[in-house]
């Protein structure tokens, strides 16, 4: 039987597809193939202050839900949004999305490891169940963000209406995504999650209107100090 | 510029910048915020169109985007509104609906021989010979009609938006502004839009030569700038109304769809014509379109013209007229009493007024291309009839019409608001509104420009309390005065041609002729005669057609009612509906190969997915053949990612299951699959599947791709009633699946996983959990395509490397990828009915002989009560696999062809193929029960009408390794 090392693996990130056309700048990040460049610093500089758009599918998740889920997360030293549709930070490095009531996305941003040592728990609880997750995650930030927001998606995306902590589950550009606000670097972002296999799908409607507005692509290298 | 006035305070042209355009070929120059038809008509050019049906001239009406006899083309776009569309530098316009232009229309003859053709005579005269229909429709539609469509427009994007707000405030006249101004002031975030480009509605230009209303909008204005909450869209029109106050408001560049927590109807109303003889000839217009001309754009609407009037309002436009400098020959008064101290006034200046009278008919200069003067005569208002002993003619170049409003209520018909009918203003008027909308101003019934802006603040004052803060409760007011509409302003003359709806040359007498044959109905009349059927959908017409009917069957104007008032409110491009394409669909991770090795993809439900793998020049049926023959004699490879995915956790998880699908569950072996079927409430067949059970409590569903989002769905809403003790996890798009099929699978499997993969160990459906090619995976044993099969479920962005390895691994086996058209051939010949395929939204399970997969004797499944019932039918059809002849040469039959028993329908064919590996066409097809034995003998009717003959048979159609 052939042998395999597993770990030598090359995933690529779900939006790949969108992203062959550009002349990308590749890295390996977290296991995965990943656009870190779509042009100069400069130029993406500059498209990020009006609309950026950046693919950071490749940041580690771990997903869990049920019943004992929370109690489960709290016991393993993530800390809990304390009500449904809100989110948090941890460990500095992790986001905590409580998507409802009972259900939970863990993300590690760069350098962080909640999800690896999670991952590794393989033991089974009691009213617990893992949700395996293979998001499409984008960043999308700039002046004219609010401006793309709304073309779509029919919620207000607004400060006033979408609270610092707040999480939705809606449809963007007609797909179920989950959507947060957050200030990276002094910056304020709005954060995307989608099924990974609509990925490509979602980054050609980003960055065509993106781009429509006066931005585009950005390489995950415009946030990596985050 | 003949007709050009001195500059007017509040003017929207720009005298300073000159504009050069042509129309139907003649150079015409205008000003910067001209108008297509201000500029022509201060130019003197009163033929601005002809009218959809007679051909008749026309010219100004409304001049509030209604004007529907004045649709130009530029040779790109078509059906240009000449009231509203501003004039471009070098723009060359075309009338439309013309043979040789607006003033030689050849088709004017039609005018002549307009009582052969009433409303609904092609109904009739061309209804047969049925052969000749095609010839006449042809006919009618070269002369009736509109613009042509131009197939090469341009395709010009047209954003959709959202936006939200407090309080959205539909109009912004004095009502509007001031509402909108009293919710700003409370701190709500107001929107506030108006389909002028200009803001102020009837303040701008219902001055009655007085310039204090422009000082007053003036102030309004500058107070809106102040307000940062108050954000302003001009140039656009609230469409149409939807659930929880969505409002789209259409503008040039493209729909924002505001969502409101409430919101201010404050829409005005629409002018409304008198109905007299040649009312429609160019030079005769409404008293607002003449205001708007002289203050907008600074045009003088005629230069010695008559005002008709029956109400209060043709004082005010006299004086306006005036002031343009106009002369007015007359002022005739339709009202007996009419108005004493406004008559005194303009007597006072030298203009006849003469109430109780009427304009029996205007006069059409020798060309009918304009207006000579207007014969006038004593009126009986009370009886609408027109008293001609004395009439005389008073000698004019136009005629200035005002009659009364029509509420622009459509946003409040279709928010749901009860309307009823107010004699005191002689016009429907919001009784009962819904939660959170709100009436002000004219569409409220209050006219009196004071008395609007206290109900604008009064309408603001609801919303804010609506909205949970502090404001006053204010009563709100009843119209003060004379009523600001005239209650039949028609004028009967023999010879007709007085018209209601100048978008359809409707006359009073079609009004009469409909009711005599029938249609007496406000739904079945407006059907009948078109009435409000043109673009500009009944907005000068329906009211009075609603009172001709009124009076025809004598009844009260509210035992008539109203037609059904639909979005969208005002004619909206469809490049505009259709917005930005957004078409999602989901790629696998295997996409990008499949596009490298040639595939041809199909959509299968959000799917993008491998149909087939053509060689160079290679057909698709040969592709199919090529790929099924491989999976047959070696082994072949398909991309199964898009499979529904679903894992139930928990103890109940099997109860679960047996109380959703139709089988048992619960004494389901661990490692073991089962066939589930889901069927709706009524029994029908909804999707099919295969359980596996990987540990007492964790079963892994796999289902149809096109089902899959559904079928979660329901399982989730059949949880949420349920309660069970589980969790249901959607892996569709975190796990790939790879189907790898064919009699030498087992050996290239066996190189990338150390799993003992001998039938013994791993039987058919039977499911295992080991490594391949050092991936964790999912290991099924399945015969949906071929005996030997192996599904393969693993992380989704691992599969491309067991993909490869693979690949790699069948090398020396001739292994090849096949499409998801080939698969379909592969079950056909395993003979293997699908869901949606080979059954429809009708399709019960004993029809398909799938009584095997039935559990009726547990407590509960989803559609059991059903079967129940549907078990003590008779059946009315069965698939049956079929084969056609051998060496079947004739038309093949396609999907979805008939089977037929004379000229009785028995059935259709569900699916159909030819296989290269048993060489025999085959297929399944619904056929009538006694049909249904092996030997039983159908024709087929092809898509050319032949019969093909088709015998029952066993199926599958290939030989199978049953149970190893």
């Amino acid at each position: 039987m052939q042998q395999f090392d597993v770990k030598k693996i090359i995933e690529t990130s779900p939006v790949v597809h969108a992203q062959l056309k550009e002349s990308a700048k590749w890295e390996v990040i977290n296991g995965m193939n990943t656009a870190v460049e779509f042009a100069g610093v400069a130029i993406e500089g500059a498209r990020k202050k009006v609309l950026g758009v950046a693919d950071i599918s490749c940041l580690q998740r771990y997903g869990v839900k049920g019943p004992n889920a929370t109690q489960w997360l709290l016991e393993r030293g993530i800390a809990i949004p304390t009500t449904p549709n809100s989110w948090t930070t941890c460990e500095q490095k992790t986001l905590v999305l409580r998507l409802g009531s009972s259900e939970f996305l863990i993300e590690d941003q760069l350098g962080g490891s909640a999800c690896s040592r999670l991952e590794s728990d393989k033991a089974r609880a009691a009213s617990v169940y893992k949700v395996p997750r293979a998001d499409a995650a984008f960043i999308v930030s700039g002046s004219e963000a609010l401006n793309l927001f709304s073309e779509i998606c029919s919620l207000d995306l607004r400060d006033k209406s979408l609270a610092a902590k707040d999480l939705i589950m809606t449809q963007v550009a007609g797909i179920s995504a989950t959507v947060i606000r957050q200030t990276l670097n002094g910056e304020p972002v709005y954060r995307v999650w989608c099924d990974g296999t609509y990925g490509p799908y979602m980054w050609e409607v980003l960055i065509e209107i993106a781009t429509e507005l006066g931005g585009g692509a950005v390489g995950l290298t415009q946030y990596q100090n985050s | 510029m003949i007709f050009r006035t001195p500059k007017q305070t509040g003017e929207w042209v720009n005298r300073d910048k000159k504009i050069n355009f042509t129309f139907e070929g003649e150079a015409f120059s205008a000003f910067e915020g001209d108008t297509i038809s201000s500029a022509l008509w201060a130019a003197g050019q009163k033929v601005l169109g002809r009218s959809f049906k007679y051909h008749r001239a026309r010219g100004v009406l409304s001049f509030a985007n209604h004007d529907v006899n004045v649709l130009v083309t530029d040779g790109v776009d078509t059906n240009m509104r000449g009231d509203v569309v501003t004039v471009k530098e070098g723009m060359a316009l075309f009338a439309v609906n013309t043979k040789g232009g607006v003033k030689k229309d050849k088709n004017s003859y039609i005018d002549s021989i307009s009582p052969l053709l009433p409303v609904g005579f092609y109904y009739k005269a061309f209804h047969t010979p049925r052969r000749l229909f095609p010839l006449w429709e042809n006919v009618i539609r070269n002369a009736a009609g509109l613009g042509v469509v131009n197939f090469n427009y341009p395709r010009i994007l047209k954003r959709k938006t959202h936006s939200h707000c407090d309080v959205l405030v539909v109009g912004a006249g004095p009502t509007g502004l001031t509402a909108a101004l009293t919710a700003a002031e409370a701190g709500l975030e107001v929107t506030i839009v108006d389909e002028n480009r200009q803001l102020g509605g009837s303040l701008g230009y219902n001055r009655a030569a007085d310039s204090k209303s422009v000082t007053q909008l003036d102030g309004l204005l500058s107070k809106v700038a102040s307000l940062p909450n108050i954000k302003v869209i001009a140039s656009a029109y609230a469409a149409g109304y939807y659930p929880d106050h969505l409002i789209p408001i259409v503008g040039e560049s493209g729909i924002n769809k505001v969502r409101a927590k409430a919101v201010i109807v404050a829409s005005g109303a629409f002018e409304q014509p008198p109905v007299f003889r040649y009312n429609d000839l160019p030079g005769v217009m409404l008293g607002s379109a003449a205001q708007r001309l002289i203050y907008r754009y600074a045009v003088k609407p005629f230069n010695n013209g008559v005002v008709v009037t029956a109400n209060d309002y043709g004082y005010r436009v006299a004086l306006d007229l005036l002031q343009a400098g106009t002369k007015i020959a007359a002022l005739v008064d339709m009202r007996s009493a009419g108005n004493a101290n406004s008559a005194a006034e303009l007597v006072k200046r030298g203009i006849k007024v003469y109430a109780g009278h009427c304009v029996y008919e205007a006069l059409a200069s020798s060309d009918k291309l304009g207006v000579r003067g207007a014969v006038i005569c004593a009126y009986d208002d009370k009886q609408n009839v027109a008293l001609t002993d004395n009439k005389f003619t008073l000698e004019c170049d136009g005629i200035s019409m005002s009659a009364g409003w029509a509420p622009a209520g459509a946003l409040l018909y279709q928010a749901g608001t009860g309307m009823q009918f107010d004699y005191g203003v002689e016009q429907f008027v919001p009784s009962r509104l819904p939660n959170g909308m709100f009436a002000a101003g004219k569409v409220n019934g209050i006219f009196e420009l004071e008395q609007r802006v206290r109900d604008g603040v009064r309408a603001a004052h609801d919303a804010i309390r609506h909205l949970g803060l502090q404001a006053p409760q204010n009563q709100a007011e009843k119209h003060v005065g004379a009523s600001p509409s005239h209650p039949y302003p028609m004028v009967p003359h023999p010879k007709g041609k007085n018209f209601v709806d100048f978008d359809e040359d409707i006359q009073i007498k079609d009004f009469v002729n409909a009711a005599k044959e029938g249609f007496d109905n406000i739904e079945l009349m407006k059907r009948f005669t078109t009435v409000g059927m043109g673009p500009s959908q009944g907005k000068h017409s329906n009211m009075n057609a609603i009172r001709i009917l009124a009076k025809i069957r004598g009844l009260p104007v509210e035992k008539i009612g109203t037609t059904t008032s639909r979005p969208f409110f005002h004619p909206t491009p469809i490049g505009h509906l259709g917005g930005r394409g957004f078409h999602s669909h989901r790629l696998t991770s295997l996409h990008d190969w499949h596009q490298a090795n040639g595939a041809v993809f199909t959509d299968i439900g959000a799917w993008k997915r491998a149909a087939y793998y053509p060689a160079a020049g290679q057909s698709k049926e040969d592709a199919i053949q090529t790929e099924a023959l491989a999976v047959r004699k070696t082994a072949g490879i398909i991309d199964g990612s898009s499979f529904g995915k679903i894992e139930i956790h928990g103890p109940d998880a099997a109860l679960f299951l047996e109380r959703f699908f139709t089988g048992e569950y619960t004494d389901q072996k661990v490692g073991s699959c089962r066939y589930v079927m889901l069927l709706d409430d009524s029994g029908v067949i909804a999707d099919d599947g295969i359980a596996s059970r990987l540990a007492d409590d964790l079963f892994y569903l796999s289902i149809g791709t096109s089902n899959a989002a559904a079928v979660y769905r329901e399982m989730q809403r059949s949880q949420q009633i349920w309660q069970l003790n589980l969790g249901l996890v959607n892996v569709t798009g975190a796990f790939g699946a790879i189907n790898i099929a064919g009699p030498a699978a087992r050996e290239i499997l066996s190189t990338l996983t150390d799993f003992d993969l001998s039938f013994e160990s791993f039987p058919m459906s039977s499911v295992r959990e080991s490594q391949v090619a050092g991936v964790e995976a999912r290991m099924i044993r399945v015969a949906f395509v071929a005996d030997n099969g192996y599904e393969l479920h693993a992380p989704m962005a691992q599969i491309p490397h067991i993909w490869n390895a693979l690949m790699q691994a069948g090398k020396k086996h001739d292994l090849r990828p096949f499409g998801s058209d080939t698969q379909r051939l592969l079950r056909l010949e395993m003979g293997h009915p699908m869901p949606g395929i080979d059954t429809d939204g009708l399709t019960n399970p004993f029809e398909i002989g799938a009584e095997w997969a039935i559990k009726m004797n547990k407590p509960y499944f989803i559609g059991q009560r059903s079967l129940v019932i549907l078990a003590k039918r008779p059946l009315r059809k069965q698939l049956v696999p079929f084969v056609l002849a051998d060496n079947f040469k004739g038309e093949m039959p396609m999907d979805c062809n008939l089977v037929v028993d004379g000229r009785n329908i028995l059935g259709r064919v569900t699916s159909i193929s030819y296989s290269k590996y048993i060489d025999r066409c085959i297929g399944f097809a619904y056929v009538s029960p006694d049909k249904k034995e092996v030997g039983s003998v159908f024709q087929i009717r092809t898509d050319s009408g032949s019969l093909v003959a088709a015998t029952v048979v066993k199926s599958p159609f290939i030989k199978t390794l049953k149970g190893a």
